[in-house]
């Protein structure tokens, strides 16, 4: 599904981010990415969605190359992959139903379909009354809720979720998390980067830890955090 | 790829609502520069307007001796109207001076009284030329003196004249080429300012173009709601400028027609509604979508 070889990501001049990097994932994992901030689980991630490129190294998804994808391509690339941020990164200006009923326009999605899905979708995720409300009315775990909302309506087979509880109290975090582990059973490979250690304990699923660019160490079942 | 045109517009305009401080703010600037351009639009029609009329009151007169026969006037009448630079050759004959004369003093007693006394008619015939263009008044003057029948001319008053003729040349040489200038150069401050405007506007949402591009917007996707907002902005500002222009050139017309006799600066705009409404409304939209594409060009690279 996912498999990183040998990647390399440098900043000029001599700063290392990622350091021959091999990883692979398989569909329907759920991964925990642990480490402390400048580990380079961000960067790792945003690999995955050619935000950032390596320097050398190639990544592969569902067995295509990322190098050979195009720039005009990249929007492809990236509706098929879900992705949720520690900053939400909504769209202040749409309301909540527009924000997931954007994603689906951008993949021409038929309007019939986007005003029978995005309600749907939203309802899922617990903001079925919160439709016409702008991300600025809502809470914290509701903004991550409807970012997550929004990163599912392709049914994408990826999910990359980039420290989604940083912002987030204890209750609403759980509530992200267990929201997560649903997509997962779903059939979704989720990558979850985190350095919340009760959170990634208590999913117990493959923790892989990062140090210095470097992958330290893989638990593949019932990990914990350790670096 | 189908982009739905309508769903667009709708969230250009959306947009639109929900932006309106910084609407507002871009309108109203595209709004005066577009009264800027409409008034640039007048002064240039004004200008021409003086100088032209200015113009058609410029000619030259040729005045026979009195044994001049009326042959000999009208030969050189025929020989000027052939060269291809005269517009108008008139001949006035000495009867018709005279009329002409008694007419323009028939209030003044004195001269009439005077004219009686005379036995023969003291004025005499001329010939009056009005050339296409007034820098070609020397070259008749020109032809006038070598022609073979310049005995029987008396004189010629272009050397009178000469000094305002050149001058009117002048100031309509002026008038065309500076006026067109200047007119260029505030457009182009006119533009430059929408661009900035519009370029404010947008980099002011560089963080929601950036999270679209990020949920897999293409860029056709992300430019086009930005484009019909860039077109809202020119449209709206055109209905403001037009609403401003029209009622300040009512009034500002009895002024001008109050110095400058026969020129109708309201009735130029009124029978030209639809082209100057159409023009601007083009304009408008035309500003603000180009204003849009270039600046929202820098935030589309991946």
């Amino acid at each position: 599904m996912i498999r990183f070889q040998k990647v390399k990501k440098i900043y000029e001049p001599h700063n290392v981010v990622l350091d021959n990097i091999d990883l692979e994932i398989k569909p329907g994992e759920f991964v925990c990415l642990v480490g402390v901030s400048g580990a380079g689980k961000s960067t790792l991630l945003k690999m995955l969605t050619k935000e950032e490129r390596p320097t050398s190294g190639k990544v592969f998804i569902e067995g295509a190359d990322l190098d050979e994808i195009r720039d005009r391509e990249i929007p492809y690339l990236r509706r098929k992959i879900g992705t949720v941020y520690q900053d939400f990164k909504l769209l202040s200006r749409k309301t909540a139903y527009e924000n997931v009923a954007f994603a689906m326009e951008v993949s021409d999605a038929a309007p019939e379909e986007i005003e029978k899905d995005a309600p749907q979708i939203l309802s899922i995720v617990g903001l079925g009354d919160k439709l016409e409300s702008f991300p600025e009315q809502l809470s914290g775990g509701e903004k991550q809720r409807l970012a997550i909302a929004r990163a599912m309506i392709h049914r994408p087979s990826i999910l990359l979720a980039d420290e989604p509880t940083g912002n987030l109290d204890l209750v609403n975090s759980y509530d992200v998390v267990k929201l997560l582990l649903k997509i997962n059973e779903l059939g979704t490979t989720v990558v979850l980067a985190s350095h919340d250690t009760n959170i990634v304990n208590s999913i117990g699923k493959r923790v892989v830890s990062m140090d210095r660019g470097k992958i330290v160490r893989d638990q593949t079942h019932n990990g914990r955090y350790v670096i | 790829m189908a982009i739905n045109f309508k769903k667009i517009i709708d969230s250009g305009w959306t947009n639109f609502k929900r932006n309106s401080y910084l609407s507002f703010a871009a309108t109203s600037i595209m709004a005066l520069v577009l009264v800027l351009f409409l008034g640039l639009l007048s002064l240039q029609f004004l200008s021409l307007q003086v100088v032209t009329s200015l113009q058609e009151k410029i000619d030259i007169s040729a005045y026979f001796k009195t044994d001049a026969t009326e042959e000999q006037a009208l030969k050189i009448k025929s020989d000027l109207s052939i060269l291809p630079e005269v517009a108008d050759v008139t001949y006035i004959s000495q009867e018709e001076a005279l009329a002409d004369f008694k007419a323009r003093h028939a209030q003044e007693e004195l001269i009439q009284e005077s004219l009686e006394q005379l036995d023969s008619n003291p004025l005499a015939a001329s010939l009056n030329i009005k050339t296409k263009d007034p820098s070609q008044y020397a070259s008749i003057a020109q032809f006038l003196e070598n022609s073979s029948l310049r005995g029987v001319i008396d004189k010629i008053n272009f050397y009178e004249n000469r000094g305002v003729i050149d001058r009117i040349e002048s100031i309509s040489r002026g008038v065309r080429s500076w006026g067109l200038i200047v007119t260029l150069v505030l457009a182009l401050v006119a533009v430059l300012v929408t661009f900035n405007t519009v370029r404010l506007t947008i980099f002011s949402q560089k963080q929601e173009i950036e999270i679209m591009r990020l949920v897999g917007a293409s860029n056709w996707h992300i430019r086009g709601p930005y484009l019909a907002e860039g077109g809202l902005y020119g449209l709206f500002a055109a209905f403001i400028a037009l609403a401003i222009f029209y009622p300040a050139v009512y009034f500002a017309s009895d002024k001008i027609a109050a110095f400058a006799p026969g020129i109708n600066l309201f009735g130029y705009f009124i029978t030209g509604v639809p082209q100057v409404v159409l023009m601007v409304t083009l304009l408008g939209m035309f500003l603000g979508m180009v204003s849009s594409a270039i600046a929202i060009r820098k935030h589309l690279k991946i």
